[in-house]
């Protein structure tokens, strides 16, 4: 069990890295790190410790939930956990992207405006 | 190009570490790790790369995540502690308060400590059962639960006390039956709900079995008093019979 916590806005980057990464379909703890790599080009790697203390996290927020185990056709034959977004993960990701835009609008306005 | 024997070698070692994360962690989480750390390594493998480097940085990422999650458990432990000590203090003003307007009630010194200890010891209890479950049903059945048992078991003493009827006693084996169903089922949702409708049963068996020479207005209250614990028992374990049941449906049907 993991101890009842809340991941709040502004979300932690390993946090929105997983979110980015569940929008694309549910994924293992493996996919999700081979997800997050390739959504950042190569600039994030994700270790265990981070992947699964966010994933608790994340779990005990109501931002993910698991599925039951089963195999990934394209591995081997061990059966995985899989994760997938919530509805609340959903508005999670997108209220955190929203708040990106933002920012992302008033440094544009700003360069601007010195340029 | 690494083999297999040494990827199961790292794989073992750091099994070894997962070790260390605190125990609710570990049981949810060091299987799907140690799969994760594996297909890394493989992954590395295959492609020709070394994996002594990234075997000592995942070590050391995942350390990282041991003091973390440690950490968090220790505050969180601590926080709950406090919580329970507070809420404590709070119900023995209950008691206290009523020893000072209800005539007769005067408790010694030594029943304020005894009961404040009960209190945080129930309390204690509820809040280290409770937090292996996020089913709201499961913390309802574990609080209803020991609300009820605490109750049966103050008001059971309180009657042999006054009375001096020892065979009230047999009352205290209800109790019994919950502490050892709670241990044989190991706390799982399932096991539960069977133990607290035994208790339950049980109960009914003493108060229609037990000897009463009590007069009938007594008898009457006393009738009240077990229908009221034995519908307590059992709604309690209809909770967990409730949390049982969402335990077992497919998460896709559970969060939606």
């Amino acid at each position: 069990m993991v101890a009842k916590t809340t991941v709040q806005a502004p979300l932690t980057p390993a946090v929105l890295h997983i979110l980015l990464a569940l929008s694309a379909g549910e994924r293992h703890g493996y996919g999700i790190m081979k997800q997050v790599e390739a959504d950042s080009q190569g600039k994030v790697k994700m270790g265990p410790g981070t992947l699964y203390g966010s994933i608790g996290r994340m779990t005990e927020a109501g931002l993910v939930r698991e599925s039951n185990k089963r195999v990934d056709p394209e591995m081997d034959d061990e059966r995985r956990i899989y994760y997938s977004l919530t509805a609340a993960g959903r508005t999670a990701l997108e209220a955190e992207l929203q708040r990106y835009r933002s920012v992302v609008s008033v440094a544009e306005g700003r360069f601007a405006y010195a340029e | 190009m690494p083999s297999n024997d040494v990827v199961r070698h790292y794989k073992t070692w750091y099994v070894t570490l997962l070790r260390l994360y605190p125990q609710s962690f570990r049981q949810r989480y060091s299987e799907q790790m140690a799969q994760t750390f594996q297909d890394l390594c493989r992954e590395r493998s295959d492609a020709g790369r070394g994996l002594l480097g990234f075997v000592m940085w995942v070590f050391l990422e995942t350390s990282g995540g041991i003091i973390m999650e440690n950490t968090t458990q220790m505050t969180q432990m601590s926080r709950t502690t406090l919580r329970v000590a507070l809420g404590a203090l709070a119900a023995l003003m209950v008691p206290l308060v009523a020893s000072r307007v209800v005539d007769g009630w005067n408790w010694p010194a030594r029943a304020f400590v005894v009961v404040y200890l009960l209190f945080f010891a129930i309390g204690m209890a509820y809040a280290l059962i409770a937090r292996k479950m996020s089913s709201q049903s499961y913390k309802a059945g574990v609080g209803l639960a020991l609300a009820a048992g605490f109750a049966l078991g103050w008001s059971n003493m309180v009657q042999v006390a006054d009375s001096g009827h020892p065979e009230n006693l047999a009352y205290y084996s209800v109790l019994v039956v919950g502490i050892i169903g709670a241990g044989i089922s190991r706390l799982k949702a399932r096991g539960l709900a069977f133990t607290l409708f035994t208790m339950a049963v049980t109960l009914a068996m003493i108060a229609l079995l037990l000897p009463s020479a009590a007069p009938p207005d007594m008898a009457l209250r006393m009738a009240i008093g077990h229908i009221v614990y034995v519908v307590l028992f059992a709604a309690a374990g209809l909770l967990f019979r409730h949390a049982s049941r969402a335990e077992s449906r497919p998460a896709s049907s559970t969060d939606n």
